[in-house]
């Protein structure tokens, strides 16, 4: 039966696809802590810079979203490196994906900063809070209920384009079942679990969403 | 369209990396280094492929090993860089390998990029029927006209692939190389038309099951490629292949040969240079 030899086709594979998995959970989850960082610091100079600021940064996030992530990567593998900055694959992968990730949520931090009306930061200013505060207090606890579905949204995108990965030689999830299916010509079935597999990835990450949106939402 | 974009790619990594090929010295570079950097994929059998053990094997593997060998005395000598086919030219235009092996096909568009070394393989499509089939050769396909189907990978050129050695057959495509070997083994197709070396490991794998119907057409020619502009470590990959082909180490090809395409080669006539005959 079919079923059954691609299952033992995976099992016999199983700590390469293992290996595969990690090198996947590790790229996405880096790239999605140092994009999310990257992207708050974004939001919040595409919010409250300057105006010379502003338009460097929104220069950079229209220059990134607007590019292919495959071009990034690419960009990222080859040009550096013509430059005279090797950078490994995984590096380089990492790099591409967390520039790719900062862009997108820099503007989801500024556009949940923006919803919030400007009354507060007045209000906020007139009780004497400094900015420090007042974006801790009063403007962060409610602009993270607007970030956080489509931040979910962006961090399921970054796992899903870790894939794109394999073209510069990273062994992520799918070449490590690519290389399985190269041995065994079982190209449906084997396809199909790579896909399950980013199914339960992304879903595990959309779960933590929820409850993470559950714990900041207000108590009603 | 992403073929496309990695051509710009490829582009604009060609161009800002041509202006430091002068006084290259890749043979003593790779000699000082101790190990190979060799650059090839990790998805095609026979060619490279992860075999049970997860070891990366094959045609191409083999070539390099060979190389490795020709430099340390030891195939062992080696780092492989695992690339995707797109990946081929720019990794060798970067200095990220220093040579590629990979059923790299040689075109005069290619040769502007990169430098081939000699073929070490002549692709070309072939057909494979059922060992219990009706049909036994490709004279008995042509003979049966447009009562044959044959399976074939989807491409905008099959048809006309196909129609180049049977031009009365009907044509199936399918997605993927197991299910046109499916549509084989479950009588759809006749027979199933793809690249010789496939059909070659896969009758190996399966022995006795299928048939080779002994003609083979759309001739390619595989060979390594270097980073272009350094004539010795180009002479020497092409040494190496050479005499693997034809002098010291064609115990070694040949060994590989049967293991990845079930056929054995005679040795080249002792005497008078076969090359130049």
């Amino acid at each position: 039966m079919e079923i059954l030899q691609a299952l033992t086709a995976i099992w016999g594979a199983r700590w390469p696809i293992m290996e595969g998995v990690g090198n996947t959970l590790f790229i996405s989850l880096i790239s999605i802590f140092l994009g999310t960082f990257l992207g708050v610091v974004v939001g919040l100079l595409l919010t409250y810079g300057g105006k010379i600021v502003r338009f460097l940064v929104r220069l950079y996030s229209d220059f990134l979203r607007g590019t292919p992530v495959f071009v990034l990567i690419l960009a990222c593998f080859y040009i550096l490196s013509v430059i005279g900055i090797q950078l490994s694959a995984i590096q380089a992968g990492i790099f591409a994906l967390t520039l790719f990730c900062s862009s997108h949520v820099g503007e989801i931090v500024r556009g949940a900063l923006q919803a919030i009306p400007k009354g507060q930061t007045e209000a906020a200013k007139s009780v004497g809070l400094t900015f420090r505060t007042t974006f801790f207090s009063v403007l962060l606890p409610q602009a993270l209920r607007q970030i956080l579905p489509t931040w979910v949204n962006t961090a399921t995108e970054i796992v899903k384009a870790s894939t794109l990965l394999s073209i510069i030689g990273v062994v992520e999830l799918l070449l490590s079942v690519q290389q399985v299916i190269s041995r065994t010509y079982l190209s449906l079935e084997l396809y199909f679990f790579a896909g399950f597999v980013f199914f339960l990835i992304n879903f595990t990450i959309e779960k933590i969403g929820r409850y993470v949106e559950r714990k900041v939402a207000i108590p009603t | 369209m992403l073929r496309s974009l990695s051509k710009y790619g490829i582009a604009a990594a060609l161009l800002c990396a041509t202006g430091s090929v002068a006084f290259a010295d890749k043979l003593q570079d790779v000699l000082d280094r101790g190990y190979l950097i060799a650059g090839s994929g990790s998805t095609n059998a026979p060619w490279h492929f992860k075999d049970e053990n997860n070891e990366l094997v094959g045609f191409d593997i083999d070539m390099l090993r060979l190389i490795a060998k020709g430099l340390f005395d030891d195939p062992t000598k080696i780092e492989f860089v695992n690339q995707s086919g797109d990946a081929r030219i720019p990794n060798l235009a970067t200095d990220k390998v220093d040579v590629a092996c990979q059923f790299m096909t040689v075109t005069a568009g290619r040769a502007q990029q990169v430098e081939f070394t000699v073929p070490y393989y002549r692709e070309g499509v072939g057909l494979m029927l059922m060992a219990n089939g009706d049909y036994k050769s490709h004279s008995d396909l042509l003979a049966a006209g447009d009562d044959v189907t044959v399976s074939v990978l989807q491409n905008v050129y099959a048809e006309e692939m196909v129609h180049a050695a049977l031009p009365e057959a009907n044509v199936d495509q399918y997605e993927s190389v197991d299910l046109m070997y499916q549509a084989l083994n479950s009588g759809r197709s006749a027979a199933a038309a793809t690249d010789q070396s496939s059909l070659s490991w896969f009758m190996a794998q399966n022995p006795d099951r299928y048939l080779d119907a002994g003609y083979g057409w759309n001739p390619q020619s595989y060979s390594c490629a270097v980073k272009p502009g350094d004539q010795r470590w180009l002479n020497f990959v092409n040494s190496v292949l050479h005499e693997a082909m034809t002098g010291v180490e064609f115990n070694t090809y040949a060994a590989s040969f049967k293991k990845w395409f079930a056929a054995e080669l005679s040795p080249p006539q002792i005497g008078f240079p076969v090359e130049f005959k």
